[in-house]
């Protein structure tokens, strides 16, 4: 079987998706051995500017003039373009933002009289530059998800998606829905599962790291949460959290 | 104790022996079976379809574009449109595939003994009807004429061109090929209409009273011909329709198939016109 | 069909009894308070007054997400299976009801092996039960398929049991048991929704625009569904150059459920839920004009928005003129 050649790299962010990597203790020996990490800056330093991949899987959110460059080569590298979390795909925690401070702002709090010096712009999702072929997505993501990507590499091809809310995980485990029965602010029915409903399972509320799930009838959602007696500042608060833009309207 | 009783959902291998390609996208496969497959492949009836399994890539439903071979050789016609169809398009000769079934019900063709048979195909329609094809020409003698009108959207897009123009020569069947587009009349070794299939059909004098059609291809042309197979005189029970659905278990089990009440992969995918009239979601 | 009495001090000895026929399961309270059907490690955890499990015990036969095939150098397989025995405790009717119709659906032609093996190891003992606020089977005292049935008389139980399997768990339980005249029969409870006319599905009744504007697609309604049993089925290539396929329940409330690639045959939720009425109501080929709705009043209890499918076809009053359904599959 022949290696693919992957990067692993990073943008605006935690570096926590890649420590996902890092976590697949057990299947590491395997994964160095079935791969060639050509270009991983997290761990190791030297690389080849003139390198080519078979998969990019990058984490972090565009905020920089550096990570549209790094995200531009790679994407021109690589045969794949993987969003490795919810920051690549929707922005993530780096986007979040009140909508009122301005920019300058912001950095100067930051960085105070160095932020002169500090060229960003607000944190986008990949999408909004480049296409992307796959996405995992997750605050951090699940393990199991990136082992199946890397699997389905191996195999030449991309794993499956499959896509329903938090609650149908949710409800499998036969949790107390704390949405209905707690009255507290669950975004489980508008978030893409497939985290095995970690948090339901143990009494604190889908926070939506994971992002909307495709057919999120948000609408709805935000009209049940009002009914429930929710502030409309908090609910926008609380979605708004790991994924800045939604279309409240939307019913699809 | 495991599971040892006979599994619905287990495959059995295969190898893929050849790709030849036909279109920019779509290649005919031929694929064998191991040999404890060969006998319930032999009990294969043109309509029905098979579940190809392409190990890391999932499964897909297919109808063969032939009869199994009786050392169980399959021809496989795949468009490269999803997953698991870039996947096999992508395998190397040699590999490993996994095949269940035959599942489902085919085309009638004890019924259609002694009748004439008017095959419409549209795109890759040609498939799943060229296997009923293959089925009638073994016995030209049990089946009346046989007349094959096929619609493609451009002329590199008609699949099996030139054993169905040899067909034709031969006179085994009536050709009538058309194209939705082309930059200019086509000509020299190929001509054919420039049109849509339904306006084929207008012109076209049949006996209605007896003929039995069968009809496949993407869903807007069901609807198109469906008139003007009536409006000519062709019974319903007679118009035979292969439809498409996500067939996933290919046993009657997973519910993704349906139409109405009806499961495509048990009471399909080859229905009457006349079932059909009665599910509003069918067409 | 033979009955016997037990006292009410004898419930213990028999719970015993009967974990020398498997790993004894039955109602209980989670930490965060949701009845479930779970191991009774602790006989004080029974929770015989319970009203219904958040999931049916169809978790036991079909579980929510499980290990199809294995293949390798590209050969599938099954995946070993070897469940353990398990005596199910305090099944009410409407679950037994719908254990019923999923042995018609997985036993039938082509019977699933994965789900004949787990079958064959579980053991049912019914209670009959009071009705709560949600549920709406018309004839709760009853029992359908199980081997032993349970039914509270004056200071016991009258214990109903069939079949060779409810034989030899009264033949075991015999010293805890005592004669008596059966009152009523062990048969099948009536079903709650009769079969509906499928024409319904496009009534112009405005409730449908209503729960199509409404269904946030959660999926709560299926998942908790004691008949519910579409499944999607994914492959997953492993490091090492096997591999495996996934069974998971679906849910013909998300859009991926009618897609092909292309298309959508169902591609609005409005198309989504006629599909769900159809086939709870309805009946699906071969089980075509069965209804499979046995009233437990789950999917009511669990959808955030209220939605109840039962008022698009005149709602519990429906199940007035419901016939007797023969439930158990000839075996």
């Amino acid at each position: 079987m022949n290696k693919p050649r992957l990067a692993i790299a990073g943008l605006t962010a935690c570096s926590g998706c890649q420590l996902t990597l890092l976590n697949c203790e057990e299947e590491l020996p395997e994964i160095f051995a079935r791969f060639h990490l050509d270009y991983f800056p997290m761990a190791e330093s030297f690389h080849d500017p003139q390198a080519t991949f078979d998969a990019a899987i990058v984490e972090g959110a565009l905020s920089t003039p550096a990570d549209l460059a790094t995200l531009f080569r790679l994407r021109n590298a690589s045969r794949l373009l993987i969003a490795f979390g919810t920051c690549a795909l929707f922005g993530g925690v780096a986007a979040m933002n009140n909508k009122s401070s301005a920019r300058l702002t912001l950095l100067n709090g930051v960085y105070g009289e160095a932020s002169a010096g500090v060229e960003s712009f607000p944190p986008s999702p990949f999408r909004n530059f480049v296409s992307v072929d796959f996405a995992i997505t997750g605050c951090p993501p699940e393990k199991s998800d990136l082992l199946a990507l890397l699997g389905a590499l191996l195999a030449g091809t991309l794993p499956p998606t499959p896509c329903y809310p938090v609650c149908t995980e949710c409800r499998s485990r036969e949790n107390l829905c704390l949405l209905l029965e707690k009255n507290e602010l669950c975004l489980g029915p508008v978030i893409q599962g497939g985290c095995n409903a970690r948090c339901p399972a143990s009494g604190i509320v889908c926070e939506g790291c994971r992002g909307p799930v495709r057919e999120a009838n948000v609408a709805q959602q935000l009209a049940l949460l009002l009914e429930r007696g929710f502030d409309a500042k908090e609910i926008e608060r609380r979605m708004s959290r790991f994924t800045p833009e939604w279309d409240y309207g939307q019913r699809r | 104790m495991n599971r040892t009783t006979f599994d619905p959902h287990t495959p059995f291998a295969a190898t893929l022996l050849d790709r030849r390609s036909l279109s920019e996208d779509t290649a005919l496969f031929s694929v064998l079976a191991e040999p404890a497959a060969v006998e319930p492949l032999a009990r294969f009836l043109p309509g029905q379809f098979l579940q190809l399994s392409v190990p890391g890539a999932g499964e897909i439903p297919i109808s063969p574009a032939d009869l199994p071979s009786a050392d169980g050789t399959l021809q496989l016609c795949v468009r490269r449109v999803g997953h698991v169809t870039e996947h096999l398009h992508r395998a190397e000769i040699g590999c490993k595939l996994g095949v269940r079934g035959p599942f489902g019900v085919g085309f009638p063709v004890e019924e259609m003994t002694g009748r004439p048979v008017l095959l419409l195909a549209g795109g890759l329609g040609i498939a799943p009807l060229r296997s009923l094809i293959c089925y009638l020409l073994r016995q030209p003698e049990r089946f009346g004429e046989i007349t094959l009108m096929y619609g493609a959207k451009q002329p590199q897009l008609m699949l099996f061109r030139e054993e169905l123009s040899v067909l034709a020569a031969q006179g085994r069947l009536r050709l009538y090929l058309t194209v939705d587009f082309a930059p200019q009349q086509p000509t020299g070794d190929f001509s054919c209409a420039v049109g849509l299939l339904p306006e084929l059909l207008q012109g076209f004098v049949f006996d209605a009273q007896r003929s039995y059609v069968a009809v496949c291809g993407p869903p807007p042309l069901y609807r198109c011909l469906m008139d003007e197979l009536l409006g000519a005189g062709v019974a319903a029970e007679r118009i035979l329709l292969s439809l498409e659905r996500r067939m996933r278990c290919g046993i009657g089990r997973c519910c993704h198939c349906a139409l109405g009440q009806k499961l495509c992969c048990i009471d399909g995918p080859v229905f009457r016109l006349s079932e059909l009239q009665r599910i509003p979601e069918a067409l | 069909m033979e009955h016997a009495y037990f006292k009410q001090t004898q419930l213990g000895p028999l719970l015993e009894t009967l974990r020398l026929f498997g790993e004894l399961h039955g109602p209980v309270l989670s930490e965060a308070g949701v009845a479930s059907f779970a191991a009774l490690d602790d006989l004080g955890a029974l929770r015989l007054d319970y009203g219904k499990t958040r999931i049916p015990p169809k978790k036991y036969l079909f579980p929510f997400r499980e290990e199809l095939l294995q293949y390798r150098d590209g050969i599938y397989r099954q995946s070993p299976l070897d469940p353990p025995n398990i005596v199910l405790f305090g099944v009410h009717p409407c679950d037994l009801a719908a254990i019923a119709y999923l042995d018609r659906v997985f036993l039938a032609e082509r019977p699933e092996p994965a789900y004949a093996l787990r079958r064959e190891r579980l053991t049912l003992v019914g209670v009959s039960c009071e009705p709560d606020d949600f549920c709406f089977c018309s004839q709760p005292q009853e029992g359908g398929a199980c081997d032993l049935f349970l039914a509270p008389r004056k200071d016991g139980f009258q214990l109903a049991f069939a079949g060779a399997k409810g034989a030899a768990l009264a033949e075991a339980a015999r010293g805890l048991l005592s004669e008596a005249r059966p009152e009523g029969e062990m048969s099948a409870p009536f079903r709650a929704i009769p079969a509906q006319d499928p024409q319904l599905r496009f009534s112009d009744h405005p409730l449908w625009q209503k729960f199509a504007l409404t269904c946030v697609s959660c999926g709560a309604c299926s998942v908790c569904c004691p008949t519910c049993y579409c499944f999607d089925l994914r492959e997953y290539p492993s490091l090492d150059g096997g591999g495996t396929r996934l069974r998971e329940w679906d849910n013909c409330l998300f859009a991926t459920h009618g897609e092909v690639a292309g298309a959508n045959f169902r591609a609005s939720r409005l198309d989504r839920l006629r599909y769900r009425f159809l086939h709870k109501y309805c009946g699906f080929s071969p089980l075509e004009g069965m209804s499979s709705c046995v009233g437990c009043g789950r999917c009511k209890e669990v959808c955030p928005v209220d939605i109840d499918l039962r008022e698009l076809c005149g709602g519990p009053d429906a199940a007035a003129a419901v016939p007797p359904a023969p439930l158990r599959p000839a075996s």
